[in-house]
């Protein structure tokens, strides 16, 4: 089985009644091993949502996830997160590291919890490629957020996971940092064979990735290999047109 | 409505789960408050009832215009008069009826044979006064005394006892005195007695044979009633009949001055000690106040900054602020007053459960016992918000734009600030309380000196905090692994948080620590007096005239020491005289048979040769007054006053206290005659056992009085410490309670606070059990903390106030390590628990709800 994490007719539903939401209306999709796929989307179109679900952190009102061949529906809350604490890494847009920890403690974060010892070569590799030897001992205060975003893939990268989640992993930096943070995530996957999910809603960002999938109202309407931030940009224009014309009517 | 009122109440009902610590915090503060307050009314009341009831049918009260203040008797001890002058004041026109009244200590056994009453309050025998309106006690069965022998007792006692009209039982005056039940009284028209006190009634014949001094002819007191005059009238009209040294006084004026006594003495310095736990308690409700609106206003404050942003002024931001902690205090004080009238019950209850019974009746409110503890309840809460809410005022507009800083460490200045002014208040009280307790001692020194340190200590608590949290959370990082190491950074992270927090559980901990030290310290004391001075086999004991007994009759000791198996017995009896213009007590023995069984280590002068005039003074007391031997002290007694040379000098501090007098030189004085102690040393051979046997034969026919060895009298006399020990635990409980809601609620505060990151550990894979032992460590942590700092605080004020009261300097000090380690233990226990509900809380979180917030 080449996916590294799938998901079967998913669908989402938020609320009761009048205030129901179907952020996700039967979605599959399969995302592959040692690839770098990005998911794409206007706001509110249900990416964070399908990432929740495919990572665990969320369960499914319908249909079927599977991180390898584990499917998750079949785990309870323990389970999950174990489950998520040694197979899965996470980048979030935000608030991705513990203040109180150190950045060295902050990427091993995972590892401690289970009480695992990290590899120290792995280890040292990743403080290498982050380019932070110098700020291990540093809070996460006083560092930038870009810095701050490097450490969080770092630790992501630590537990050697099945996946990588990343949602909008940019979202909250300049471009300079940003790159940074996409280059990390590509070379992951190019060197250590590292399969990367990323949401994202910046057609640059997309660039990075092998595949670009596309949600617009909780279903997937496409999907594009080999993507070029012209070719993402030239489809998402094609959604918002499409979102107008349906305001209009 | 006002924009910063309706902001205010919005925020409150938005708010009302974190304020629930707040305010149960006050409720209970306040309600012990007016427990307090409304027990000391009722009690104050109920006395007063009791008295006016006791002088009903009296229109004026003639006695001895001098009395000698006695710490065992209310109203001091009085001489009394000749029974001359009752006939005298029948046959003055308008006096309807005269009677002498004569009442002593006369402790009543039971059908048991064991002492109905006697921990506490009083046991009373007197005369039958056979004019009903003057006597306040009514036959509900039987009839009055006629014959010697017989006797009236009341309702109460009769119950206890067992006892029925017919039966014949002992009378202890302290002289064992054989009765018959003849009739069994009412107090008043139903009551059982005079509050929890027993009565027996005999003829006047023998009241005065066995009450009073010279056995016949007098009288404590001559009751007066008139149908034709006012109570002052009547007292106008016999005054000048009266012989010197005698007043009469009105019936009102008496009643008044009885509950006047009881209240100065016993009801006010019990009040007192409640009002101070109830204090303690509501200082420390203000930690937990101050910390509570200390975090919600940083939590909102980007909320206050948009206000300012959008032209709320400072003064708006405050009155909104502080508007909230009045109202809360309020409302809290209003249900602490409510529970306070429950809590009053309570507190009746618990007294009554350790022996200690108070007189019934209605409860009492007064408008002052509503009044106050809404204003203090409500000044509390709004005093703890004022310093949150001046920050919040201070808030810049532009905080709205930037990111909260919700972890805010002390600045360099205000640390180094509050750095040196906890040092300086530390450096200044630390010595005074060293200074009080040995040179001296000076109480006032060393409490002034104690305020210091432990306000020092509280304003050091942030800047130690830190370190403290990190040392005493070493372990836990070794063990717990990576949740131990974030529990102890947690507890760290923000020191001015968990020091308030910690500070709470201190206070607590410190007062328990001081007391427990205390406490150990005086039965270390009492194990040492005895140890040291009492050099007797056995011990013959009954509780004394002002606990509630009669004593030892002092013809026991001659009596025992008559047995072949002792070797040497001798009573120790209690006089009282004035000396300076205070009351002393004195101690009466045979001083050639004291020596033989008690030591009184190097003594000075002759203790054989005291004579009739003689004083022997312990070293302590005589070096305090500048005496030596030969030194002439003028006395007052009862009676009137008498010179006494100073014979001889004894070291103090043992089962003697300060003043010792021989039986020939009390006996013109005395009123009616005791031993509070007979000592008794066994001939050599003569095994404890069989002593203790022989001696309890003979002692039996004198009321059963208790027969101890030295380790049980000396136990027993340190028995009392015990129970003073477990309800002053009781009563801090509340104290502890309410510190412990404190840690409860300063950690759903800070949980709510961190959601984004216990949302981000979670996402990474930290189970709900790490979660929740991570919460619960922190707790643990910073009641570690409070506990460590309540113990060193408290032991070495417990030292201070153990040698600034002992004046002689004759007191041992015991650091009771086993107790302690309970207290410590308690306290890790309890911050484990406050841990609970804020660990169940933060395990519960939506990880989404953290994470997915961008
Ligand atoms: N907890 C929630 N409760 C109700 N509706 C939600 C919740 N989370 C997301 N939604 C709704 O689901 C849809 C998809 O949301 P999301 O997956 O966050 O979109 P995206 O990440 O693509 O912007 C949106 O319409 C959003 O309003
Ligand atoms: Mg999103």
């Amino acid at each position: 089985m080449s996916a590294a994490a799938r998901v079967e007719k998913a669908v989402k539903e938020y609320g009761v009644g009048d205030t129901r939401v179907r952020a996700l209306d039967e979605v599959s999709v399969e995302f592959a091993a040692a690839r770098f796929t990005a998911v794409m989307g206007p706001s509110g179109s249900g990416k964070s949502t399908l990432m929740h679900c495919a990572a665990g952190l969320d369960t499914l009102s319908d249909g079927r996830a599977w991180l390898g061949d584990t499917e998750l529906s079949a785990l309870g809350d323990r389970e999950l997160t174990l489950l998520r604490r040694e197979r899965i890494g996470f980048v979030f847009q935000a608030f991705n590291l513990v203040p109180t920890l150190t950045v060295r403690e902050n990427i091993t974060l995972p590892l401690d919890l289970g009480g695992a010892a990290p590899d120290p070569a792995w280890l040292d590799t990743l403080i290498e490629v982050v380019g932070l030897r110098d700020r291990l001992h540093h809070r996460p205060s006083q560092l930038s957020g870009g810095q701050q975003q490097r450490v969080a893939v770092a630790r992501a990268l630590a537990g050697r996971p099945q996946v990588v989640f990343a949602d909008e992993p940019t979202g909250n930096l300049d471009s300079r940092s940003g790159g940074e943070v996409l280059g990390l995530l590509r070379s992951a996957v190019d060197t250590m064979h590292q399969s990367v999910v990323m949401v994202t809603h910046d057609p640059a960002a997309a660039a990075y990735a092998d595949t670009v999938l596309f949600l617009a109202d909780g279903r997937l309407v496409d999907t594009m290999r080999e993507p070029t931030a012209e070719r993402v940009l030239d489809r998402m224009k094609a959604f918002d047109g499409r979102r107008t014309r349906a305001g209009a009517r | 409505m006002n924009a910063s009122v309706r902001i205010g109440a919005r925020s409150l009902l938005a708010h009302r789960r974190r304020l629930v610590g707040t305010v149960l915090s006050i409720v209970l503060g306040v309600a012990f408050l007016t427990g307090t307050m409304v027990l000391g009314d009722t009690l104050r009341a109920n006395f007063d009832t009791l008295f006016a009831d006791a002088n009903a049918g009296t229109d004026a009260v003639v006695r001895s215009a001098d009395a000698i203040a006695d710490p065992g008797v209310p109203g001091g001890v009085r001489a009394p008069l000749d029974d001359a002058l009752t006939a005298k004041l029948r046959a003055v026109p308008g006096v309807g009826a005269a009677e002498g009244s004569v009442q002593g200590a006369g402790q009543l056994i039971g059908a048991d044979g064991r002492p109905i009453g006697g921990q506490g309050p009083p046991t009373w025998a007197g005369n039958w006064i056979t004019d009903p309106k003057l006597n306040p006690y009514r036959l509900a069965e039987g009839r009055a005394p006629a014959a010697p022998g017989e006797a009236v007792i009341n309702r109460g006692a009769a119950r206890t006892g067992k006892l029925h009209v017919g039966d014949t039982t002992v009378l202890r005056t302290p002289d064992p005195v054989r009765i018959t039940v003849v009739g069994i009284a009412t107090f008043g028209a139903d009551a059982d007695g005079m509050g929890p006190s027993t009565f027996t009634a005999l003829t006047l014949a023998d009241a005065q044979a066995h009450l009073t001094p010279r056995g016949s002819g007098q009288v404590s007191t001559v009751r007066l009633r008139s149908d034709s005059l006012s109570q002052r009238q009547l007292v106008e009209r016999v005054r000048p009949l009266l012989p010197s040294g005698v007043e009469a006084l009105t019936g009102a004026d008496a009643t008044a001055q009885s509950t006047a006594d009881v209240s100065g003495r016993f009801l006010g310095l019990f009040t007192t000690l409640l009002l101070v736990f109830a204090g303690i308690a509501l200082l420390v409700a203000t930690f937990t106040i101050h910390n509570t609106f200390a975090i919600v206003t940083a939590q909102r404050t980007r909320e206050n900054a948009l206000l300012r942003a959008l032209g709320a002024s400072r003064r708006q931001v405050l009155g909104t602020t502080l508007g909230e902690a009045l109202a809360i205090g309020l409302l809290a004080s209003a249900l602490g007053l409510l529970g306070g009238f429950g809590v009053a019950a309570g507190l009746k209850a618990l007294f009554a459960a350790i022996g200690f019974t108070l007189p019934t009746g209605g409860t009492v409110i007064k408008a002052a016992t509503v009044v106050l503890p809404l204003l203090v309840g409500t000044l509390v809460a709004a005093g703890s918000a004022l310093a949150p809410a001046l920050r919040a005022a201070r808030t810049a507009p532009l905080a709205a734009l930037r990111d909260a800083a919700v972890d805010e460490a002390a600045s360099g200045r205000s640390a180094l600030l509050r750095g040196a002014l906890g040092a300086l208040l530390v450096a200044g009280g630390l010595p005074a309380v060293i200074v009080g307790a040995t040179r001296g001692p000076s109480l006032v020194l060393t409490v002034g000196g104690a305020l210091a340190l432990l306000l020092g200590t509280v304003v050091l608590g942030p800047v130690a905090a830190a370190t403290a949290v990190r040392v005493l959370g070493a372990p836990l990082a070794r063990l717990r692994g990576v949740t131990g190491a974030l529990a102890r950074r947690n507890a760290a992270r923000n020191p001015g948080r968990t020091a308030a927090t910690a500070s709470a559980l201190m206070v607590g901990v410190a007062v328990v620590t001081l007391f427990t030290v205390f406490g150990a310290s005086v039965q270390a004391t009492l194990d040492d007096t005895v140890s040291r001075s009492f050099a007797g086999d056995l011990a013959v004991t009954a509780p004394a005239a002002g606990a509630g007994g009669s004593g030892v009759s002092p013809k026991l000791a001659p009596a025992l020491a008559a047995l072949p198996e002792v070797r040497a017995a001798a009573g120790l009896g209690r006089g009282v005289a004035q000396v300076d213009g205070h009351g002393k007590q004195l101690d009466v023995a045979n001083p050639g048979q004291l020596a033989q069984v008690t030591d009184l280590g190097r003594v000075d002068g002759s203790l054989a040769d005291l004579g009739a005039d003689g004083l022997a003074v312990s070293r302590t007391e005589a070096a305090a007054r500048g005496w030596q031997l030969g030194t002439v002290v003028p006395m007052r007694f009862a009676d009137g006053p008498a010179a006494f040379t100073v014979r001889a000098l004894y070291r103090g501090g043992g089962v003697t206290g300060d003043y010792l007098i021989s039986r020939q030189a009390w006996q013109p004085h005395r009123v009616q005659d005791s031993d509070g102690l007979v000592a008794v040393a066994l001939r050599p051979g003569v095994s404890l056992a069989a002593g203790k046997a022989a001696i309890a034969r003979v002692a039996d026919a004198y009321g059963n009085p208790q027969v101890q060895t030295r380790a049980e009298y000396a136990e027993s006399s340190a028995s009392g410490v015990d129970m003073m020990l477990s309800v002053v635990y009781a009563l801090l409980a509340l104290a502890v309670l309410i510190a412990l809601l404190g840690i409860a609620n300063t950690l759903t505060l800070a949980v709510h606070e961190r959601i984004r990151e216990l949302g981000l550990l979670r996402a990474v894979g930290q189970t709900r059990a790490q979660l929740r032992a991570m919460v619960r460590w922190e707790s643990v942590l910073v009641a570690a903390f409070g506990t460590a700092g309540g113990l060193a605080l408290g032991a070495l004020l417990g030292w201070a106030l153990t040698r600034a009261a002992d004046s002689a300097g004759t007191g041992s000090f015991a650091l009771p390590a086993g107790r302690l380690a309970i207290v410590a233990l308690v306290g890790l226990a309890a911050g484990a628990l406050a841990g609970l509900r804020p660990a169940a809380r933060a395990a519960r979180l939506d990880i989404l709800r953290a994470v997915a917030a961008a």
